[in-house]
């Protein structure tokens, strides 16, 4: 849900927020100097500016950036001041590691110390590892240690982003619960008694998501260590079409090199998705949410499906009739007990809508013998 | 909205905003002087926001100061007369006076922090003159109570209003505005910001925090036309409450200065009126050239009153949400400034910043915070971009009191949290008290408000992404603590209430006697006959408000789902003395019957609601009295998760019916779209579903017939939900097996019902007939598949039959197949049970069934004949007696033995029947007389 108003530099495919929003940063700071504003130890701007950066001042010339719910960027921006790290939960495409990537260019002017979380990340990515020609050569040394971002976020009193930490294996998590709570990182490679001490400034943003299938719980004595923010789904239809479109030409390139999706069929595909995230629809007729994530992000991986299966399997036109197969494949991964739900979903709603839309029709017709 | 408007809206913080007033719009500098004048005169105006307690500090305050000779209240002039109720020493507010008119009730509610309350004590206490000064509530027209769009929840939907409405705050454009700027979610917060993030000794202030309340209702009003003020009748109210204050000043001239405490957004009419200017002729010109003459006396009554109906977030539209809070709130503020008083007043300083000090309990002595050099003095800038530049004028008492507050309220809510099974640690609270001050000091607030500390529970107490969620344990702790839970006290002997006067007017209206508490009957033909159906509204109105008038005896009760096929209703009914009590101690929930009702309608909603969503314990909804009945009722489905909630709600739909409350039956059947979302009991979803069915063939006797449409569609969404739900009850346990098979009886009954409902039905959906489709089609996948349940499957393959969807060669085939030898005994005696159950005939109607049962039983080993015996002997209970009796002939004839040596036949006679009639009768009375009536079942 970025607004990208300044023009990135053509060199990045994506420059970072504090590349993008430079001019905002300088204007903030300036600000901040001229009313005297204090600041919290470590950080680049105050409270009130980094939260300026991002909903925006239309006094200031700054951007609004995030939209939806202001009070969770003001408990955001305080939770950053205090012990507790900040996580910010939410469903995929829920502009979570956005918002993370604003704090953290807003805090610390860079966004960059990031640990990309998988099921692969060992605790070298979250401590330090080491340059083996050079450990091999010299033995450990500071010269041969390679920090983590954790490393130099705390020796640099930074803010650091922990995108996907749910991905991570428990025990790999847990290597944060002691580095939040003491503060310091020990390195007895180079002496007993060698550390790092987090210099003010320093936290860490974490993004997870709790209710995806394969990702891992996280301890109690981890979550004790953050402040739990929720980020909520998109509300917004039109807004929510825009982000589908605008992903659809990502992944499969403008309009004229994919097939065609008219604006309708969209319309269709969101409200679906609307309709079974929400558990009502419109009209408030009760439907069964399924397991599945219905995110914005699974939204998108239909589109791009149903855009495929017209290209090599049909006309070249996307039509509902290809939304309405690909959603039971690509949305309900297999699940029986999803697949009821959306049985339910088709016969209770779909079949109603379908009498006066022609658009539903087609969905209709394709779901049914489908979804039996 | 013009930019000077934000200027001065977002500018006036309390020091700065003399100086905004420079840049104000011409007619409020004006007011601004005026307001100087008539202090000189000795009238001050108290511009206030009903049950704010920042006003309510600053009025004690400024009668602390004044002494005034009177003190002049915005509220109905008769209400002068209860006054001395209302100071009498067992008045404990939360009260309310009411009135009643033609067009409705109004209720004038009071709480603790109102201001008008600490005017009325304080006023009493200094020994000022008191007085209510505006418009009697019947001169108030109906056109005047409904114009201008009520806001949200301002007027009840049981036609009751509030007579300290303030929509025109909630919907101003400035207002709406200046919350944009400041970064606040409504208007709520604009006004906590701007005022109730005040301390104490800021408050105590009370010409600054007076000047800047009207400041802020000033600009609001500046939003409306003259024409709109006129029609309802804000104009008029005005004129009557500036000419009473002008009659006070003249009467009381040299005896000292006069106070008037209303609400803001009339003040400055008041000071336009009174100070001569020429805005104020529009008001002036409405003064009758005679004057008003004596104080207008009609009835009121002092009522007790709740926080709940208070809470302007629980659909009360008078003001401040979360009066638990508030009232908090203010018994800090009076903390402090108690205790300002007793240690010099004014050694606060700038130094007492926010949550200077705090320490409670062992864990959250962390807290101590510096006071901010980011505070007070900086926070006096009139720059608004960075989230609002507030307050601070000069701190003189300290805000200890209500820095801890956040803390006191933290701990309760954690703990009440805990209550309901979310455990929330020490250190979460320490962290949520250290979030509270920092979040106040982003928001530039010089101590955690309330939304800081919703916002502090919202960060530290939560550990998942689920939210506060108003159905979760911590939204129900919040609920709590903010809510507030307080019930107010009125003094014994006051005047009894109307809602004794309205329930004998209707019952008499209905034509039945409340002269004597003699018990009679009346019996009612509710089809034919309209006013009979108004005599059974009124009987099930009083019967469902617990009034203990009458009950029904006999004939259908749609309720509790009894007698559905009956025509005649009978009721019992007396009016006693105990009726008038219970009517009197029921008043605090509404001057009407129909209010009453609805009050309780509401309670039972939202204990549904709990349910439904599984947060309550395991009581059921108790929507009043239990749905019981039929056997489709009894619970213990495979996930109990909701349980009831679908036929707890069409319960309610029902009971509203009854009772003539039909109009209600909109949010009621959203509640029940949103039950069959959660509930995972088939049973009761096809209860309810053959509820609404039967209230949609009894829409004449219930004068249903608008809504026959929708009960039709909510039919459909029944018949669909309980096609989801299906499959669960194909894997029924063995011991929940008659169940399942029972509702699975009645899912069929109701599809077929359905169907035939359908066809000619009025404005019935088309869809109605869809959904049923869905459900035969899962009971036939559920037939077919080898996993079920098999006395489930039994009664699927009978039922089947029966409709003409499995022939008789399928039946016959399953059926041997289910008993063939080999089979295990316990599996195929609850198979032919469920065939037994769900069509027993079927056995005498098709000759090979019969003899692959007997066949299939001679072939049984005698242990294992023994051991189903009992299952096989339910099973044939199913029989009517006429067909064990062809049954036993069957068995005979095939074994070669007389029919009178195998079958038992007990033959009753009428004179049997109506002994056993009497007897039964004999029992429930005595049962009744002993109070345990419950045991026959004769109350519901």
């Amino acid at each position: 849900m970025t607004t990208q108003t300044t023009t990135a530099p053509a060199a990045e495919l994506r420059p970072s927020a504090e590349v993008r929003y430079a001019d905002e940063l300088a204007t903030l700071a300036r600000w901040d100097a001229d009313r005297g504003a204090e600041l919290p130890p470590g950080w680049l701007l105050s409270p009130r500016a980094v939260r300026a950066f991002i909903v925006g001042d239309e006094a200031l010339g700054v951007s609004r950036k995030f939209y939806g719910d202001d009070p969770l960027v003001d408990r955001a921006v305080v939770s950053l001041l205090g012990r507790q790290g900040l996580m910010l939960v939410g469903e995929p495409g829920t502009a979570k590691s956005m918002l993370s990537e604003l704090l953290a260019a807003a805090v610390s002017g860079t966004s960059n110390l990031t640990v990309q979380g998988t099921a692969g990340t060992t605790e070298d990515h979250l401590r330090y590892s080491w340059n083996y020609a050079l450990l091999v050569a010299e033995g450990p040394s500071e010269r041969s240690l390679v920090p983590s971002a954790i490393y130099s976020g705390m020796r640099d009193g930074k803010v650091v982003r922990f995108e996907e930490i749910t991905r991570c294996a428990p025990e790999i998590q847990d290597t944060l619960v002691s580095i939040l709570s003491e503060k310091q990182l020990m390195v007895p490679e180079l002496g007993s008694e060698t550390r790092v001490a987090a210099r003010p400034g320093f936290n860490v943003i974490a993004t997870a998501n709790l209710k995806d299938r394969g990702v891992h719980e996280m301890s109690a004595a981890l979550k004790r260590r953050f402040s739990f923010e929720t980020v909520a789904p998109v509300r917004d239809r039109d807004f929510e079409i825009e982000l589908v479109e605008r992903q659809l030409t990502a992944e499969l390139g403008p309009v004229g090199q994919r097939p065609p999706l008219s604006r309708d069929v969209l319309e269709v595909l969101v409200t679906v998705f609307q309709d079974l995230r929400v558990g009502t629809t419109r009209e408030g007729a009760p439907v069964k949410r399924p397991e599945t994530v219905m995110s914005t992000a699974e939204a998108v991986n239909v589109a791009v499906a149903a855009s495929l299966e017209a290209r090599y399997l049909g006309d070249g036109v996307v039509t509902a009739a290809e939304v309405a197969r690909q959603v039971a494949g690509v949305a309900l991964k297999g699940d029986e007990e999803d697949a009821r739900r959306l049985r339910h979903y088709v016969d209770n709603v779909v079949r109603e809508r379908a009498r006066s839309d022609s658009r539903w029709k087609d969905f209709f017709t394709a779901a049914e013998p489908l979804w039996r | 909205m013009t930019t000077t408007d934000l200027e001065v809206a977002g500018s006036f913080s309390a020091g700065a905003a003399r100086a905004a007033w420079d840049a104000a719009p011409e007619r409020l500098r004006r007011a601004a002087e005026a307001i100087g004048t008539l202090r000189a005169r000795g009238i001050h105006l108290a511009p206030v926001r009903h049950h704010s307690p920042a006003c309510a500090v600053a009025v004690g305050a400024a009668i602390e100061e004044l002494r005034p000779s009177a003190v002049l209240i915005e509220g109905p002039e008769e209400y002068t007369a209860l006054i001395p109720a209302l100071l009498h020493e067992e008045t404990r507010p939360p009260v309310a006076v009411l009135s009643l008119g033609d067009s409705g009730s109004g209720f004038y509610p009071l709480a603790r922090f109102s201001p008008e309350w600490v005017a009325l004590r304080a006023g009493h206490a200094a020994g000022a003159e008191l007085a209510f000064v505006d418009r009697p509530w019947g001169e108030r027209g109906a056109g005047e109570r409904e114009q201008g769009e009520p806001g949200p929840g301002e007027r009840g939907e049981d036609g009751q209003t509030t007579l300290m409405s303030e929509r025109y705050l909630a919907h101003s454009e400035t207002i709406a505005a200046v919350a944009r700027r400041l970064g606040c979610r409504d208007h709520d917060e604009v006004w906590d910001h701007l005022f109730e993030a005040r301390t104490a000794g800021e408050l105590s202030d009370w010409r600054v925090v007076f000047d800047d309340v009207l400041a802020w209702a000033a600009l609001a009003r500046l939003d409306y036309e003259e024409a709109v003020l006129a029609a309802d009748g804000s104009l008029d109210r005005e004129a009557r409450m500036s000419a009473r204050v002008a009659e006070h000043v003249e009467r009381l001239a040299g005896s000292g200065p006069v106070l008037v405490v209303t609400g803001a957004f009339h003040t400055l009419a008041l000071v336009e009126a009174l100070s001569g200017a020429p805005e104020g002729a529009v008001v002036r010109d409405r003064w009758p050239a005679e004057g008003y003459g004596e104080v207008a006396s009609a009835e009121a009554w002092l009522v007790r009153y709740d926080h709940e109906r208070l809470d302007g977030l629980r659909g009360y539209g008078a003001g401040m949400p979360t009066p638990g809070y508030y009232e908090r709130l203010f018994a800090a503020h009076e903390a402090d400034l108690a205790h300002g008083a007793g240690t010099a007043a004014g050694d606060g300083g700038v130094g007492a910043g926010p949550g200077v000090g705090v320490g409670v309990g062992a864990g959250v002595g962390r807290l101590s915070r510096r006071p901010s050099p980011d505070g007070p003095t900086r926070r006096q800038s009139t720059d608004l971009a960075g989230g609002g530049g507030l307050a601070g004028a000069a701190g003189t008492a300290g805000a200890a009191g209500a820095s801890r507050l956040a803390v006191e309220v933290l701990v309760d809510v954690a703990r009440a949290a805990a209550d309901r099974g979310h455990a929330v640690s020490l250190p979460q609270v320490s962290a949520g008290a250290e979030q509270a001050v920092r979040l106040a000091d982003l928001r530039g607030r010089p101590f955690p408000g309330r939304t800081d500390v919703l916002d502090a529970i919202t960060s530290s107490f939560l550990q998942d992404d689920g939210g506060v969620g108003v159905d979760r344990p911590l939204g129900l702790a919040v609920a709590e603590v903010f809510g507030g839970r307080a019930l107010g006290e009125v003094p014994p002997g006051s005047a009894s209430p109307p809602l004794v006067r309205d329930a004998r007017e209707r019952v008499r209206q209905v034509r039945l006697t409340v002269d004597d508490s003699v018990p009679r009957t009346t019996r009612l033909d509710a089809r034919r006959t309209p006013a009979h159906r108004a005599r059974r509204e009124v009987l099930a109105l009083l019967d469902f408000v617990g009034s203990g008038f009458g009950r029904q005896v006999s004939g259908p009760d749609h309720v509790a789902g009894r007698g559905l096929g009956l025509l005649l209703e009978e009721w019992e009914y007396a009016w006693t003395p105990l009726v008038e009590a219970r009517l009197v101690e029921l008043s605090h929930l509404g001057a009407t019957l129909d209010a009453v009702a609805l009050a309780r309608l509401r309670a039972a909603e939202a204990r549904l609601a709990e349910v439904a969503s599984g947060t309550a314990g395991a009581n059921g909804p108790g929507a009043g009295g239990s749905p019981g009945g039929g056997p489709a009722a009894a619970s213990g489905g495979p996930a109990a998760q909701a349980p009831q909630a679908v036929d707890g709600a069409a319960t309610l739909m029902a009971q509203a019916l009854v009772m003539g409350l039909g109009d209600h039956l909109p949010r009621l059947a959203a509640l029940l779209r949103s039950s069959l979302d959660v509930d995972r009991d088939l049973a009761s979803v096809v209860g309810g579903g053959q509820r609404l069915l039967h209230l949609w063939r009894a829409r004449t006797e219930l004068g249903a017939e608008a809504h026959a449409g929708s009960l039709l569609d909510l039919v459909g969404q029944s018949l669909a939900t309980a096609a989801y739900l299906v499959p669960d009850v194909g894997r029924a346990r063995p011991e929940d097996e008659d169940t399942a098979v029972a509702t699975v009886v009645a899912l069929r009954t109701l599809v077929r019902e359905a169907a035939r409902a359908r066809p000619g039905a009025a404005g019935a959906s088309r869809a109605a007939a869809a959904p049923g489709v869905a459900a035969s089609r899962e009971l036939a996948r559920l037939r077919e598949d080898a996993a079920t349940a098999p006395s489930v499957r039994g009664a699927l393959v009978a039922l089947g039959s029966v409709d003409g969807e499995v022939t008789d060669d399928v039946l016959v085939a399953r059926v041997r197949g289910a008993l063939q030898a080999g089979a295990d005994p316990s599996l195929a005696a609850r198979f032919l049970g469920g065939v037994l159950r769900a069509a027993p005939d079927l056995l005498l109607h098709t000759p090979e069934l019969f003899d692959a049962v007997d066949e299939a039983l001679r072939r049984l080993a005698p242990e294992a004949f023994l051991a189903v015996l009992p299952d096989l002997r339910r099973a044939f209970t199913w029989l009517r007696p006429t067909e064990t009796h062809r049954l036993a002939q069957r068995v005979a004839a095939s074994t070669g033995v007389r029919a009178h040596e195998v079958d038992v036949r007990v033959d009753l006679t009428e004179q049997d029947l109506a002994a056993g009639l009497v007897l039964e009768r004999e029992l429930a009375a005595v049962l009744a007389r002993d109070g345990l009536a419950r045991w026959s079942g004769a109350e519901r």
